[in-house]
Protein backbone atom coordinates (compact mmCIF):
# COMPACT_ATOMS: atom_id res chain seq x y z
CA UNK A 1 0.00 0.00 0.00
CA UNK A 2 1.11 3.76 -0.62
CA UNK A 3 0.02 6.77 0.74
CA UNK A 4 -1.66 9.87 -1.79
CA UNK A 5 -1.99 13.22 0.28
CA UNK A 6 -5.81 14.51 -1.11
CA UNK A 7 -6.75 18.11 -1.51
CA UNK A 8 -10.23 19.08 -2.05
CA UNK A 9 -11.69 22.60 -2.66
CA UNK A 10 -15.27 24.70 -2.28
CA UNK A 11 -18.23 21.51 -3.31
CA UNK A 12 -15.88 19.06 -2.83
CA UNK A 13 -13.89 20.12 0.45
CA UNK A 14 -17.46 20.24 2.07
CA UNK A 15 -18.00 16.63 0.90
CA UNK A 16 -14.28 14.90 2.16
CA UNK A 17 -12.47 17.56 4.16
CA UNK A 18 -9.86 19.95 2.77
CA UNK A 19 -6.39 17.51 3.20
CA UNK A 20 -6.45 14.10 3.74
CA UNK A 21 -4.42 10.63 2.81
CA UNK A 22 -5.88 7.79 1.09
CA UNK A 23 -3.97 4.37 1.38
CA UNK A 24 -4.05 2.71 -2.02
CA UNK A 25 -2.41 -0.44 -3.79
CA UNK A 26 0.66 0.16 -5.41
CA UNK A 27 1.19 0.97 -8.45
CA UNK A 28 -2.09 3.41 -8.54
CA UNK A 29 -3.43 5.36 -10.71
CA UNK A 30 -6.18 8.78 -10.28
CA UNK A 31 -8.71 6.22 -10.74
CA UNK A 32 -7.48 5.00 -7.80
CA UNK A 33 -7.43 7.56 -5.80
CA UNK A 34 -10.64 8.86 -6.84
CA UNK A 35 -12.14 5.34 -5.67
CA UNK A 36 -10.86 5.37 -2.18
CA UNK A 37 -12.52 8.76 -1.40
CA UNK A 38 -15.73 6.70 -1.33
CA UNK A 39 -14.46 5.37 1.99
CA UNK A 40 -14.74 8.70 3.51
CA UNK A 41 -17.98 10.01 1.88
CA UNK A 42 -19.91 6.93 -0.17
CA UNK A 43 -22.54 10.07 -1.20
CA UNK A 44 -20.21 12.19 -1.49
CA UNK A 45 -18.49 9.82 -4.58
CA UNK A 46 -21.65 9.98 -6.42
CA UNK A 47 -21.48 13.69 -7.27
CA UNK A 48 -18.12 12.90 -8.33
CA UNK A 49 -19.09 10.19 -11.40
CA UNK A 50 -21.01 10.39 -14.23
CA UNK A 51 -23.64 7.72 -15.04
CA UNK A 52 -21.61 4.87 -16.33
CA UNK A 53 -19.05 5.31 -13.41
CA UNK A 54 -16.57 8.15 -15.02
CA UNK A 55 -15.06 10.95 -13.15
CA UNK A 56 -17.21 13.49 -14.43
CA UNK A 57 -15.78 15.95 -17.18
CA UNK A 58 -16.45 19.26 -14.54
CA UNK A 59 -14.49 17.42 -11.95
CA UNK A 60 -10.62 19.01 -11.71
CA UNK A 61 -7.73 17.00 -11.33
CA UNK A 62 -4.30 17.92 -10.16
CA UNK A 63 -1.71 15.91 -9.42
CA UNK A 64 1.16 17.59 -8.03
CA UNK A 65 0.19 20.81 -8.79
CA UNK A 66 -0.23 19.74 -12.54
CA UNK A 67 -3.44 19.96 -14.11
CA UNK A 68 -4.18 16.33 -15.64
CA UNK A 69 -6.71 16.34 -18.41
CA UNK A 70 -7.50 14.13 -21.68
CA UNK A 71 -9.50 10.88 -22.10
CA UNK A 72 -6.87 8.61 -20.75
CA UNK A 73 -6.82 10.95 -16.94
CA UNK A 74 -8.08 8.51 -14.91
CA UNK A 75 -5.78 6.18 -15.79
CA UNK A 76 -2.72 8.79 -15.08
CA UNK A 77 -0.05 7.20 -12.47
CA UNK A 78 0.20 8.23 -9.05
CA UNK A 79 3.19 8.11 -7.14
CA UNK A 80 3.54 7.19 -2.84
CA UNK A 81 3.22 10.99 -1.29
CA UNK A 82 1.62 12.09 -4.58
CA UNK A 83 -0.66 15.19 -3.81
CA UNK A 84 -3.96 14.87 -6.27
CA UNK A 85 -6.26 17.98 -5.77
CA UNK A 86 -9.79 17.97 -6.79
CA UNK A 87 -11.96 20.72 -7.67
CA UNK A 88 -15.21 21.62 -9.29
CA UNK A 89 -15.24 24.45 -11.91
CA UNK A 90 -13.21 27.68 -10.84
CA UNK A 91 -15.65 31.10 -10.01
CA UNK A 92 -13.29 33.62 -8.81
CA UNK A 93 -12.61 37.33 -10.35
CA UNK B 1 26.47 66.04 1.02
CA UNK B 2 24.12 65.60 -1.57
CA UNK B 3 21.24 67.64 -1.51
CA UNK B 4 17.61 66.02 -1.59
CA UNK B 5 17.81 67.19 -5.89
CA UNK B 6 20.85 65.71 -6.50
CA UNK B 7 19.82 62.47 -5.22
CA UNK B 8 16.31 62.35 -7.22
CA UNK B 9 18.65 63.15 -10.11
CA UNK B 10 20.85 60.53 -9.75
CA UNK B 11 17.99 57.78 -8.80
CA UNK B 12 18.21 55.01 -11.99
CA UNK B 13 15.30 55.16 -13.32
CA UNK B 14 12.89 52.48 -13.03
CA UNK B 15 14.56 50.83 -10.32
CA UNK B 16 12.90 52.66 -8.19
CA UNK B 17 9.62 51.09 -8.65
CA UNK B 18 7.97 49.57 -5.96
CA UNK B 19 7.82 45.85 -6.63
CA UNK B 20 5.27 44.02 -8.10
CA UNK B 21 2.64 42.34 -6.54
CA UNK B 22 1.03 39.06 -7.11
CA UNK B 23 -0.46 37.67 -4.47
CA UNK B 24 -3.75 35.89 -2.67
CA UNK B 25 -4.24 37.44 0.61
CA UNK B 26 -6.51 37.81 3.28
CA UNK B 27 -6.33 41.45 3.66
CA UNK B 28 -7.99 44.37 1.99
CA UNK B 29 -6.08 46.40 -0.17
CA UNK B 30 -6.02 50.50 -0.97
CA UNK B 31 -7.03 50.56 -4.64
CA UNK B 32 -5.78 54.26 -4.87
CA UNK B 33 -2.34 53.08 -3.35
CA UNK B 34 -2.08 50.16 -5.42
CA UNK B 35 -2.54 52.29 -8.54
CA UNK B 36 -0.12 55.07 -7.18
CA UNK B 37 2.68 52.39 -6.59
CA UNK B 38 2.22 51.20 -10.38
CA UNK B 39 3.36 54.58 -11.73
CA UNK B 40 7.13 54.42 -13.54
CA UNK B 41 8.53 56.71 -16.09
CA UNK B 42 8.71 54.76 -19.05
CA UNK B 43 4.38 53.62 -17.96
CA UNK B 44 2.27 56.41 -20.17
CA UNK B 45 -0.47 53.78 -19.83
CA UNK B 46 -2.14 52.80 -16.25
CA UNK B 47 -5.24 50.24 -16.74
CA UNK B 48 -6.58 48.73 -13.42
CA UNK B 49 -9.70 46.36 -13.14
CA UNK B 50 -11.49 46.54 -9.68
CA UNK B 51 -13.76 43.68 -8.78
CA UNK B 52 -16.22 44.12 -5.91
CA UNK B 53 -18.59 42.38 -4.34
CA UNK B 54 -22.36 42.97 -6.03
CA UNK B 55 -25.99 43.00 -3.78
CA UNK B 56 -27.28 40.36 -5.27
CA UNK B 57 -30.04 39.83 -2.37
CA UNK B 58 -26.78 38.22 -0.58
CA UNK B 59 -25.49 38.93 3.17
CA UNK B 60 -22.02 38.46 1.76
CA UNK B 61 -19.37 35.53 0.07
CA UNK B 62 -16.77 33.49 1.46
CA UNK B 63 -14.04 33.44 -1.22
CA UNK B 64 -11.52 30.32 -1.36
CA UNK B 65 -8.80 29.47 -3.36
CA UNK B 66 -5.96 26.81 -3.71
CA UNK B 67 -3.65 29.47 -2.45
CA UNK B 68 -0.47 27.46 -4.36
CA UNK B 69 -2.29 26.30 -7.45
CA UNK B 70 -3.43 30.21 -7.75
CA UNK B 71 -0.56 32.32 -7.55
CA UNK B 72 1.53 30.42 -9.83
CA UNK B 73 -1.12 30.77 -11.96
CA UNK B 74 -1.43 34.41 -11.73
CA UNK B 75 1.96 34.70 -12.45
CA UNK B 76 1.82 32.67 -15.72
CA UNK B 77 -0.98 35.08 -16.78
CA UNK B 78 0.80 37.76 -16.10
CA UNK B 79 4.02 36.48 -17.87
CA UNK B 80 1.49 35.41 -21.05
CA UNK B 81 0.02 39.20 -21.01
CA UNK B 82 3.61 40.73 -20.90
CA UNK B 83 4.53 38.58 -23.58
CA UNK B 84 1.10 39.15 -26.19
CA UNK B 85 0.66 42.51 -25.51
CA UNK B 86 3.67 44.17 -24.60
CA UNK B 87 2.98 45.49 -21.48
CA UNK B 88 5.35 46.20 -18.97
CA UNK B 89 4.30 45.95 -15.50
CA UNK B 90 1.48 43.81 -13.81
CA UNK B 91 -0.22 43.75 -10.21
CA UNK B 92 -2.61 41.09 -9.26
CA UNK B 93 -4.16 40.86 -5.89
CA UNK B 94 -6.85 38.55 -5.29
CA UNK B 95 -8.76 38.11 -1.69
CA UNK B 96 -10.20 34.91 0.03
CA UNK B 97 -12.28 34.99 3.17
CA UNK B 98 -15.65 35.95 4.50
CA UNK B 99 -16.70 39.48 2.45
CA UNK B 100 -19.40 42.31 2.93
CA UNK B 101 -20.91 43.84 -0.15
CA UNK B 102 -19.51 46.55 -1.55
CA UNK B 103 -16.08 44.62 -0.54
CA UNK B 104 -12.61 44.52 -2.98
CA UNK B 105 -12.08 41.38 -4.53
CA UNK B 106 -9.46 41.73 -6.75
CA UNK B 107 -7.41 44.55 -8.38
CA UNK B 108 -5.40 43.95 -11.52
CA UNK B 109 -3.33 47.05 -12.32
CA UNK B 110 -1.77 47.03 -15.79
CA UNK B 111 0.87 49.27 -17.23
CA UNK B 112 2.30 49.79 -20.51
CA UNK B 113 4.09 52.66 -22.75
CA UNK B 114 0.41 53.19 -24.54
CA UNK B 115 -2.78 52.70 -23.78
CA UNK B 116 -4.25 50.03 -26.13
CA UNK B 117 -1.85 47.51 -24.20
CA UNK B 118 -2.97 48.43 -21.03
CA UNK B 119 -6.62 47.68 -21.72
CA UNK B 120 -5.96 44.75 -23.84
CA UNK B 121 -3.67 43.09 -21.07
CA UNK B 122 -5.88 43.97 -18.11
CA UNK B 123 -8.95 42.53 -20.05
CA UNK B 124 -6.95 39.16 -21.08
CA UNK B 125 -6.22 38.62 -17.25
CA UNK B 126 -9.55 38.94 -15.36
CA UNK B 127 -11.03 36.94 -18.11
CA UNK B 128 -8.29 34.01 -17.64
CA UNK B 129 -8.50 34.56 -14.00
CA UNK B 130 -12.28 33.84 -14.33
CA UNK B 131 -11.49 31.05 -16.68
CA UNK B 132 -8.90 28.49 -15.15
CA UNK B 133 -7.58 30.42 -11.62
CA UNK B 134 -8.50 27.77 -8.78
CA UNK B 135 -10.92 29.97 -6.38
CA UNK B 136 -14.47 29.78 -5.85
CA UNK B 137 -16.79 32.05 -4.32
CA UNK B 138 -20.22 30.74 -1.76
CA UNK B 139 -22.72 33.27 -1.27
CA UNK B 140 -24.60 33.94 1.48
CA UNK B 141 -28.42 34.99 1.79
CA UNK B 142 -30.87 35.22 4.34
CA UNK B 143 -32.09 31.74 3.32
CA UNK B 144 -28.77 29.68 3.15
CA UNK B 145 -25.65 29.20 0.75
CA UNK B 146 -25.02 28.29 -2.61
CA UNK B 147 -21.67 28.37 -4.69
CA UNK B 148 -21.15 30.02 -7.25
CA UNK B 149 -21.00 27.93 -10.47
CA UNK B 150 -17.93 28.12 -12.53
CA UNK B 151 -18.43 29.41 -16.18
CA UNK B 152 -16.02 27.39 -17.50
CA UNK B 153 -15.34 23.61 -17.93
Amino acid sequence: MMSVRVRAFARFRELFGDRLEVAVSSPAMIRDVVMALGQVNADGLLELLDGEGRVKNSVIILVNRERITGKGREEHPVADGDEVAIYPPVAGG
Amino acid sequence: MATKWQYILQSPVGDGRVHEMIRITREDFDPAQLLDEARSKELGALVSFLGVVRDDGIEGMDLEAYDEVAEEDLARIKDEAIARFGVLRVDIVHRVGMLAVGDNIVMIVVGAPHRKAAFQGCEFIIDRIKESVPIWKKEYTADGSRWVPGEHD
